[in-house]
């Protein structure tokens, strides 16, 4: 089959599971409205950023092997541009969480506070006000929305050089064209995809700052992304699509998900050591809240993603064998979107009465101190762990991903024909 | 049905329709003759630099580190740079031979043998520094952990700087046997075609190689452990030293960039004295279609990637310095800009950031002469970097009254120079005695990536035979 039709019951699917999604976030926005319903725009936030984050680094996957010469993954082509169709979608979610900064849906962002940049006013924070240029309203549109239609403008280039090559209008220029388009996407990139990170990311912990903080992002997207690529190439698979994919691919993609894996330990420790060996109090308040208050979470991070993909995926047959391979790619994407989980849920939870029903008056003023905080229960669903509403929402996004993706992935032809480098791939074995 | 496939757009690399034998008699011939004035010349003047720099470190033991110009506030100069700066280098090696190997890059063979051997050398002269900056080096032996008989005198534990003792002797340990165990069979190569004493020199060091099914069948094995247990080498050895600096409170040096980012500036610097030796080398010994203009431009992407990576790292610490909001972080960065070194901090940055850029074009990254030149600036740029990290990060500390100015005395920069000697008094002589190039990897890409079968000669299965076999297999 060289066409993938996006069939009545995978829509449906996908569908069921938006579904599934919209109720989910719409009973979180209604039953906890705590911090101007800080529970669900934290999970609003969380998935937004991580399938974007998703659909960026695939994009970024697809033009480094291109440059690198690459020609095993030659057949997953299509399905990898595919993935970068999603980011248009993410432009659409920072637009809402931009357009709730601004008219004080949410309080996400501490930095957004009437008057944190004022001198002499009650909300005046100094490190804050140093850091305004970059932490403020229309930088945030800039560097959130503008920069992911920019990014998509390179998808879409791409995607369109792409399907002329299908055609069969002079391959070798449409190739080279490729490639330039690609090697300009490459540094832009890496630049600016540090920003869209710091805004908005780690400038929910406002204070707080680590250099490395984008290449770990960037790291826990990269696991993400072929684990999902894993999981897309198996079930297409199953379907009769694709079916030239074969355990070489399959090794490949295992590798991939167990080498990036090694990478995002490696990036993680790099911070938690360093930032706990100086034991420099701003740095570590960081990795105290996490310690402390996110226990779980800090040892499910780290089992999840470095233990079981480094164990299970040690040997060479489990890396393409459908068994273990599924359910490494399985974990580890669950367990990324916990790692991001946890990137933003601690500085909102530690910072803002969540519990209060605090809207309008008390506005912004809701800072408390750590002290002070919840006799509540032991371990907070949607909190301190995800609850049952965290795992629907993530279902919900995760049904649009596919939407997004099945539809780009039917719109052309399954195999890139006139790619200078298909052969290679249609004959890849070890 | 497995056949291999080679899109035929990639480029050669084995030019010259070369056959077996001819690359046997291509690449064991410098080992074969006599060597020729030029080498000579090299050879003396690199021991005479070796001396100079002999005597130097003979001062500094004899009348101790006052030789050089360290100073209270500026504890660390021209010797930890050297010591970054030469680590650095020892990168480029274990990547090509470990990392490229796991990613099946073929050109990695061409390049491979004297980049390990390089790596190598450049580790000893590494190591050479922290040693001699013990200034009792007698005592040397106080950094390794064994059972002991001074007491409760133990090594701590808690030291990035024994990390690094350890980081660095197993990394010496492993390249040096992925190294030999490369060699091995090439070595057996040119005892098969030596006589005499020469014969049983390389009988000796040979192994008793046969080159039976059985001996390569292992070898393979051992290469593919030995890549391994390599790769997390290669990240881990300038991440430990990086370590070195960035555990410590010091503005400038505790950064948590510092890792990846020093093992991608690492990989920089190596791959541009990798550029730097096999330029040369391939003129001298005439190696021009084992080392061809494809292996210059891929080692040039490697550079324009890995200074990229280190031009982001640059800007991220410059920006989150600003960020933080932390005024003695911020004064770090814009005393390495403005302050009184700030030579060395536009050195740094138009050397490593912007002088890669002109890699963008195609035109210069296949350009010989403008290669060779380019990378001596990227190790030029690589060395300022160290420097200003260590010195610059130094000079101006939290207390005023103390601030300082460092320059080195003759000895330290006769050190420096000294290891120059070393370096090249080994890889002349590495390069008279053993093959620069690996026979039996080459002679393994022979089929599938020699210009005889490559481009409009490769044998390619077309769209056509596909339909062919297939419905041959149809009618069966």
């Amino acid at each position: 089959m060289e066409q993938f039709t996006f069939t009545g019951k995978q829509k449906t699917f996908s569908i069921v599971l938006m579904v599934i999604g919209v109720l989910c976030m719409a009973y979180t926005y209604i039953a906890y409205d705590g911090g101007h319903h800080a529970r669900f725009w934290t999970n609003f936030l969380h998935n937004s950023v991580f399938f974007t984050g998703i659909a960026f680094i695939s994009f970024y996957l697809l033009c480094a092997h291109t440059l690198a010469y690459s020609g095993w993954h030659t057949l997953m082509k299509r399905l990898i541009e595919s993935f970068g169709m999603f980011l248009p979608v993410g432009a659409i979610f920072f637009l809402i969480l931009w357009f709730g900064t601004i008219s004080e849906w949410h309080h996400l962002y501490h930095w957004a506070q009437e008057g944190i940049a004022t001198l002499g006013h009650e909300n005046y924070d100094r490190i804050i006000a140093g850091k305004s240029p970059l932490l403020n309203k229309s930088m945030y549109l800039i560097l959130t929305v503008g920069l992911i239609l920019f990014w998509s403008l390179f998808v879409m280039k791409i995607r369109s050089l792409s399907k002329a090559a299908d055609r069969g209008d002079n391959d070798l220029a449409t190739y080279k064209s490729t490639k330039f388009w690609m090697a300009i996407f490459m540094p832009v990139g890496a630049f600016t995809s540090a920003f869209f990170i710091w805004l908005s990311v780690m400038s929910i912990d406002a204070h707080w700052y680590s250099t490395m903080f984008a290449w770990y992002t960037s790291a826990s997207w990269l696991v993400s992304a072929c684990a999902l690529l894993a999981l897309f190439v198996i079930y297409l698979n199953g379907q009769g699509y694709l079916k030239e994919l074969n355990q070489t691919h399959r090794h490949d993609l295992g590798k991939y998900i167990f080498a990036f894996s090694v990478f995002w330990t490696y990036v993680w420790f790099d911070q938690f050591m360093l930032i706990w060996y100086a034991n420099v109090g701003e740095e570590t308040i960081y990795f105290n809240t996490r310690l402390n208050t996110f226990k779980i979470l800090f040892f499910l991070n780290l089992g999840i993603n470095f233990l079981l993909p480094f164990f299970i995926l040690m040997r060479n047959s489990t890396k393409w064998k459908i068994g273990s391979l599924g359910f490494v790619a399985i974990m580890v994407f669950f367990g990324h979107w916990l790692d991001f989980f946890m990137m933003i849920k601690p500085g909102i939870y530690t910072t803002m009465d969540v519990h209060g029903h605090g809207h309008g008056d008390h506005g912004h003023g809701e800072l408390i101190s750590e002290a002070g905080h919840h006799a509540a229960p032991m371990i907070e669903l949607g909190w301190q762990l995800p609850g049952l509403l965290e795992i629907g929402t993530m279902l919900g996004f995760l049904g649009l991903f596919l939407f997004v993706v099945l539809t780009a992935l039917s719109r052309a032809g399954l195999y890139t024909k006139n790619d200078p480098y298909y052969e290679e791939s249609l004959h890849h074995h070890s | 049905m497995h056949h291999t496939v080679i899109s035929p757009i990639r480029e050669p690399l084995v030019e010259g329709a070369k056959t077996y034998h001819q690359i046997t008699e291509d690449i064991c011939s410098p080992a074969e003759r006599a060597p020729n004035l030029l080498w000579i010349v090299g050879f003396v003047l690199s021991l005479i630099t070796l001396g100079f720099g002999l005597a130097c470190i003979f001062i500094t033991i004899w009348w101790g580190i006052g030789t050089w110009n360290l100073n209270r506030t500026i504890g660390w100069g021209y010797d930890i740079t050297n010591f970054v700066w030469w680590i650095g280098i020892g990168h480029a090696g274990t990547l090509i031979s470990a990392i490229l190997l796991l990613f099946r890059q073929k050109w990695r063979t061409g390049v491979n043998r004297a980049a390990e051997a390089m790596t190598i050398f450049a580790v000893m002269c590494a190591g050479l520094f922290p040693i001699i900056h013990m200034g009792r080096v007698w005592l040397a032996m106080f950094i390794l952990p064994y059972p002991n008989t001074r007491g409760p005198l133990w090594v701590n534990f808690n030291s990035p700087l024994l990390w690094d003792v350890f980081a660095i002797s197993t990394y010496f340990t492993v390249s040096l046997l992925f190294w030999y165990t490369g060699l091995v069979p090439d070595l057996a190569t040119l005892r098969d075609r030596a006589t005499g004493l020469r014969k049983k020199i390389y009988s000796f060091v040979a192994f008793g190689w046969t080159g039976s099914a059985k001996h390569w069948q292992r070898w393979e094995s051992l290469s593919l452990v030995l890549a391994g247990l390599a790769t997390p080498l290669v990240l881990s050895v300038h991440t430990i030293v990086s370590f070195d600096f960035a555990t410590s409170v010091i503005p400038g040096w505790h950064t948590t960039i510092f890792p990846p980012y020093f093992v991608a500036g690492a990989i920089f610097s190596g791959f541009a004295m990798v550029l730097t030796l096999m330029i040369v080398t391939r003129k001298l010994f005439n190696l021009q279609e084992y080392i061809t203009l494809a292996h210059v431009e891929s080692m040039n992407k490697i550079i324009l990637l890995t200074g990229s990576i280190v031009g982001v790292a640059y800007l991220t610490e410059l920006f989150i310095a600003w960020y933080s909001g932390y005024v003695y972080e911020q004064f770090a960065f814009y005393n390495r800009a403005l302050g009184p070194y700030w030579w060395a901090y536009f050195g740094m940055m138009a050397c490593n950031v912007l002088s890669p850029q002109f890699f963008w074009s195609k035109k210069l990254r296949r350009s010989v002469v403008f290669t060779f030149w380019l990378s001596i600036f990227i190790n030029i740029g690589m060395w300022f970097e160290r420097f200003v990290i260590i010195v610059i990060s130094l000079h101006r500390d939290y207390l005023p009254s103390s601030w300082s100015y460092y320059s080195p005395t003759w000895v330290e920069i006769g050190i420096y120079i000294g290891t120059f000697g070393l370096f090249f008094t080994l890889f002349l002589i590495f390069a008279r005695v053993a093959p620069v190039i690996a026979i039996a990897e080459i002679k393994h890409i022979l089929k599938t990536a020699g210009d005889q079968y490559t481009g409009p000669n490769a044998t390619v299965h077309h769209h056509d035979d596909h339909g062919q076999s297939e419905s041959v297999e149809a009618n069966h």
